[in-house]
């Protein structure tokens, strides 16, 4: 079941995106979408096989969903909201856009757990909160320092 | 995380592999624009970690990168020499003008000198191959990662228009 919910849940934000009218580039949202990536591979190594603060799933089929939400689905949210965000007028616009991202991601956590993917040990639904948020500002800066440096001019002196 | 176990032969053939490979990055001409080569050095770096993270660790658990199955900080390290290999892959890919007909040849090529490297890390024990793993399955790795990546610089060209 949990390998169903993930896959449609991976397969809906990719289309999703695919549909979308963007605001940022094809090299943009790929820049942030692998930086994303490579932030959360590693935090979630260290906080699973070093830290040992979640234990997760032996089965491969599950794993997979697991594999799914990280790579995926986590990355394809930073970069949709982002996408929303730049369109968006307003702070408050902004500010919903990151809260109903946030929510989805902590939805997908609770059904992680839910299916037994994750046990929380020395971990709780706040500090995944947390996370995401960090991921979103992360998401926001890297762009914002991508588009500084990619497209500054060089000056003639 | 630990900087490193022993100081011995991986570490110094990682840290050889950085001053080459930034070495090269620097002196050559430069070709690219500044975000596509920023893209595709990130690039590189992801993919890597992705498949290490993936089938090197976890559940499958592959393969072992340097001196212990703990996250050591020239863990770290082995991924930024993948971040020019990704460069240098899209800069001779411009350099040697790749078409359709030399595509497959291109990727051929790129998938031998990948297996190479892969040899001469394993003679310098930066991987350790472990649960049955074989290098012809990292066959399979380069030729996925080395397609996607000329057919998606090529889609990226197509919207960028240089």
């Amino acid at each position: 079941m949990a390998i169903a919910v993930f896959f449609f849940a991976s397969w809906l934000v990719c289309v999703a995106f695919a549909v979308m009218q963007k605001k940022l580039s094809l090299v943009e949202n790929t820049f942030v979408y692998l930086i994303i990536l490579i932030v959360s591979i590693n935090f979630l190594w260290i906080i699973i096989e070093e830290f040992k603060l979640i234990t997760l799933t032996k089965n491969g089929v599950d794993y997979t969903a697991y594999i799914l939400n990280r790579s995926v689905i986590i990355p394809m949210l930073i970069i949709m909201q982002l996408n929303l965000i730049q369109k968006s007028n307003s702070v408050a616009k902004s500010a919903v856009i990151v809260i109903a991202t946030v929510a989805i991601m902590l939805g997908l956590s609770v059904l992680s757990t839910q299916f037994n993917i994750t046990t929380n040990i020395k971990w709780n639904f706040g500090y995944d909160v947390i996370y995401f948020l960090t991921l979103h500002l992360i998401g926001y800066y890297v762009f914002k320092t991508f588009r500084k440096i990619a497209y500054r001019e060089v000056k003639n002196t | 995380m630990m900087l490193y176990e022993n100081f011995d032969k991986n570490e110094i053939y990682i840290l050889s592999m950085l001053i080459i490979a930034y070495g090269a990055f620097f002196l050559f001409p430069k070709k690219l624009p500044r975000d596509v080569t920023s893209m595709f050095l990130v690039w590189g770096f992801a993919y890597s970690t992705f498949f290490d993270f993936t089938i090197g660790g976890g559940l499958l658990d592959f393969y072992k990168v340097n001196d212990s199955n703990k996250y050591e900080l020239f863990d770290l390290l082995t991924y930024f020499p993948f971040a020019t290999f990704s460069y240098f892959f899209i800069y001779f890919y411009e350099r040697l003008k790749i078409d359709k007909k030399k595509f497959l040849f291109y990727v051929i090529g790129w998938t031998i000198i990948g297996l190479v490297m892969e040899r001469i890390s394993i003679w310098m024990e930066v991987i350790h191959y472990q649960n049955g793993y074989k290098q012809y399955y990292s066959l399979i790795v380069f030729l996925v990662v080395q397609t996607v990546t000329g057919l998606y610089y090529e889609l990226i060209k197509r919207q960028h228009k240089y």
